[in-house]
Formats: structure tokens, sequence, C-alpha cells
């Protein structure tokens, strides 16, 4: 064996030796270690999900005073029940207030509803949405006056310019409108002015077993025990109840 | 003069410089000292990473299991807000799906002449304009068919179910509407006019009306003529002619539509006195 020979034998025994040594030891380590650095990632995910998670929450729970005021200020425009006397009161404030007089009021049989009665008259609708309450009001006055009626009818719940919801009423669309000149009359022409409006309109109820507010109480909704973070201040403090003047 | 090799003839070729007595060995001895040394600093590196990286992993999923418990606590203050949310969006989704019924009687009242005067003015929010064409321009025959001043309370009962099967499609998408989008709105006019040039006038101001897409001449007869009939001339004087018209607004729009709209026209009165 000549010296190049010994040389190329040292070699590849070096070489041989330090391959086995980088597959046997240290190479599964180094693989551990990228699992482990794989596991990491994936735990910062589940806490960055975690947090914006807890972030969402803790923000619900100090706008919560807002939302119940909200929540409940939308019961004015669509009630947990059907509410049928303060649409009335309502309908008989407008009317003062616009010179018509509110002549009568009937609960109508509405699409898919198979029986009569004010307590029919809710119809359920879509699983999602509110029942429907369809009515027939007659409303006698003027053209002019009943213009006006329609518009205050329309503005119990308008959006705002801001996009959000302005509530002052009950909610109510007008499906139809009949005018015509009023028959039971008076004398004069003051009395051929007058028209009678009869109108089909919908009111809507929130569905079945749902409630106004889903349990909640202004100080905590229905399922939360106690407020959870002092950090939060008295947002959802019991001492501060929410106040339902703030519209949606 | 011949040149001679002083070199032993068994160093002359293959012997690598420097390699002494030992023949390479001690090279190869440093080379495996160097490279166990660069595994055995690799192993430790790696160890060290093992052992960081899993304490880093318990502190962060503890860390996670604690924000989740914490969220988990505050879970109905999330599904309260989730459901103001909803209902919100359901109510304005009911308010968009409005028509504008004081707008469209204000637009009445500005366009129709002087010449002309209306017994009855019906209107009814009809079909989606997509499930029917015949829809758009039901019959009159309804509101035609009862004498002039009459205060028949039947039309409602007969324009309830507002919407086709398409619409109510599209509707139970979301809360359902008993004016969806895609609905038609149409007034049937009923009166009297001077002459039949005034008829004319009103057809001509009728389209001027905000959103009207249609304005239709059902008849236009006077008393003694032979096309008149009983519902069309009763309540007008002799030689007048009385009418009956429909007049089709736009389809009502979709919600999207109309955020759009309340997006661009932010400052406009939302009440029918435009």
């Amino acid at each position: 064996m000549t010296g190049r020979d010994r040389m190329v034998v040292i070699v590849v025994v070096l070489l041989a030796v330090l391959g086995g040594g980088w597959m046997l030891v240290v190479s599964p380590k180094s693989k551990e270690a990228g699992k482990l650095g794989k596991q990491v990632t994936e735990a910062q995910a589940q806490l960055a999900s975690a947090e914006g998670q807890l972030s969402n929450a803790r923000a619900a729970q100090t706008q919560y005073s807002r939302s119940y005021a909200s929540i409940v200020s939308l019961g004015k425009a669509v009630p947990p029940s059907q509410e049928v006397p303060s649409l009335i009161y309502q309908l008989s404030q407008a009317t003062n207030a616009k010179n018509v007089d509110f002549s009568s009021i009937a609960a109508s049989a509405g699409p898919g509803s198979s029986s009569a009665g004010a307590a029919s008259a809710a119809t359920a609708a879509a699983s999602a949405g509110f029942s429907q309450m369809p009515f027939t009001f007659v409303f006698n006055g003027s053209f002019f006056d009943l213009e006006h009626l329609f518009q205050q009818l329309n503005g119990f719940t308008v959006r705002k310019a801001s996009g959000g919801l302005q509530v002052s009423g009950r909610l109510l669309t007008i499906q139809s409108v009949k005018l015509a000149p009023e028959s039971s009359g008076g004398s004069g022409s003051a009395a051929s002015q007058m028209l009678s409006g009869t109108v089909s309109a919908t009111a809507y109820v929130l569905p079945a077993g749902q409630g106004l507010t889903g349990g909640a109480t202004p100080g905590a909704p229905a399922g939360a025990a106690t407020p959870v973070s002092s950090t939060t201040g008295a947002a959802s403090s019991p001492t501060a109840p929410a106040i339902a003047r703030v519209t949606p | 003069m011949r040149a001679v090799n002083l070199i032993p003839a068994e160093q002359r070729s293959g012997a690598s410089v420097g390699a002494g007595r030992s023949e390479g060995a001690a090279y190869a001895v440093l080379v495996l000292l160097a490279g166990i040394a660069l595994l055995a600093f690799l192993y430790g590196r790696a160890d060290k990473q093992i052992s960081s990286r899993r304490a880093q992993v318990a502190t962060v999923t503890a860390q996670a299991q604690h924000a989740q418990a914490q969220a988990g606590r505050l879970a109905p203050y999330t599904s309260f807000v989730a459901l103001r949310e909803q209902r919100v969006k359901a109510v304005a989704d009911l308010v968009d799906s409005r028509f504008d019924w004081a707008h469209a009687f204000h637009e009445f009242g500005r366009v129709l002449p002087t010449s002309v005067s209306v017994a009855t003015l019906t209107g009814t929010i009809g079909a989606a304009s997509g499930s029917s064409a015949a829809a758009a321009a039901p019959a009159p025959s309804a509101s035609t068919s009862a004498p002039a001043g009459s205060a028949s309370t039947s039309a409602p009962a007969a324009s309830a179910p507002a919407g086709g099967a398409g619409s109510a499609a599209a509707a139970a998408q979301t809360v359902t509407s008993s004016t969806p989008p895609g609905s038609v709105p149409t007034f049937t006019l009923t009166g009297c006019a001077k002459s039949q040039p005034a008829v004319a006038l009103m057809l001509t101001r009728l389209r001027l009306i905000d959103g009207v897409a249609n304005v239709t001449l059902q008849t236009s007869a006077k008393s003694g003529s032979s096309g008149a009939t009983a519902s069309g001339t009763g309540g007008c004087q002799a030689r007048q002619p009385a009418y009956t018209a429909t007049v089709s607004f736009d389809p009502l729009p979709t919600p999207a539509a109309t955020q759009s709209a309340t997006a661009v026209s932010a400052t406009k009165s939302t009440g029918g006195a435009r």
C-alpha cells in the first residue's frame, strides 16, 4: 500500500465516521428540534387565535351596556309579543298629530295563516326571521294629511344618514293603500275633501321563545355569572345598568 | 555529463508534503477531532433548541388555554353582541325593503294637473318583476269595479301576499319582508277629466313622478260613448271622460343596492317630501 492509498483510506474512514455521527446522533436531534419548532408555530397560532377571541369577547363585554340598550330600543320596532295596544296607541298619537281620523284596525289573516283572530295573526315567517302580523287600518283625512301620516308611519323606524337605525315606534311595512272619498260624509266642501284611506300593513314580532333580550339583564347576559375581568371597568358592572336611549 | 538523482527511490513520488514520519496519521486524528467537536457542537445546539422549544410550547399552550378559558367565560357577551347585530341587520333589511308611500303620494299631488280629478287611488306592492310579467301591470278590475266614493276594504286582503316564488325565496335568506326586494309598486287611478286631452296631459305628467317605470291607460271614456262602462263613468259629469290608469314604479331595491345608495346620498332625507 502506497502512501496515497493510505491517505485515501484515512479520508474515507474519516468521512464515514463523521457522516455516521451526523446521521445517528445529530440529525435526529435536529429533526426533533424542527418538529418542536413547528409545534411552537402552531401553538403561537392557537395563542393568537385565542387572544383574538378573548379580545373580541372583552370588546363585547365592554360594549355590553350599549348593546343591551340598543336591543331594548329595537324592541320598540319589533317587540317580543304582539303588543297590539301599544301599536294602537302609537297610531292614535300619529293620527292626532296629523289631523287624521283613525277609523278602524283589523287583524288580517296573513299568507300561510290558517286561522283567524288576533292570536293567529302572527304568522311564522322564515325560521331566521321575524313573525309577521298583517293588519288593515282605515284612516280618514285629506290627501295631504294622509300623506303626512304615511310619512310618520315610516318614520317610526328609519335609517339614519350614517347607516344606523333610529327607532321611535313600531316597524310597519305598508303593502297596499287605497284612497277613496269618504262615504260617511258630512256636508260641504270640507267633507268632499275627506278621503278614506284603507291601508294594509304588516307589523313584526320576534320569533316565539326568543325574548327581547334573550334572558339578559342590564348587568350581564344570560349565562354569565359575574363580570369576569376587573379591567373592563364599570361597563359590565351590575351597578351600571344599561340605559335604553342609545340608538343602534 | 549525466544528472544523478540523489533522493532515495521510495521517496521520489507519492510522498505527501509534510506527512512526516506518521505518514498523515496525525492530520487524520486532528481532522477527526475537529469533526467530532463540530458534531458535538451541533448536537448541543439542537439539544438546547429542543429543551427551549419544549418549554416554549408548554408556555404558549398554557397561555392559549388560559385565553380560551377566559374567552369561554365571556362567551355570553359575544353571543349577546352577535344577537344584537343580527337583529339590527334584520330590522335594517326590513326598513330598506319598504316602499316610500308618502313620497309617492307627494309626487302624485305634485304632478297631477288641475283638469283631472281622482276618485280612487289604489296602490299595491306587486310580485317581483322577474317572476311574472303580468304582475307588473295587474288588472285593475278589483279597484275599478267599485263605484267611485265607495269605502271598500277588500283591496288589502287581495294584495297581501306580495311577492312571487322567486322573491319569496330571496327573502327567506334573510328576514321575510312583506314587501320583498324586487316587488313592483303599482298604483291604479280612477277619476274624471275635463276632456280627453286632459287625460293625455295626466299620463304625460304621471311619467314625471320620481321612480315611475311605466304609465298605462286602461280606459278613458265619456258617459255617452259606446265604449263607456258602468265603472268607467261613475261619478263623472256628463260628457266628461272617466279614466283608469295604472302607474308602475321601479322594483324595490335589494338591501345591497339600498346600502350603496345610502352611502352615496348620505345627506338626503329619508322622508317622503324630497
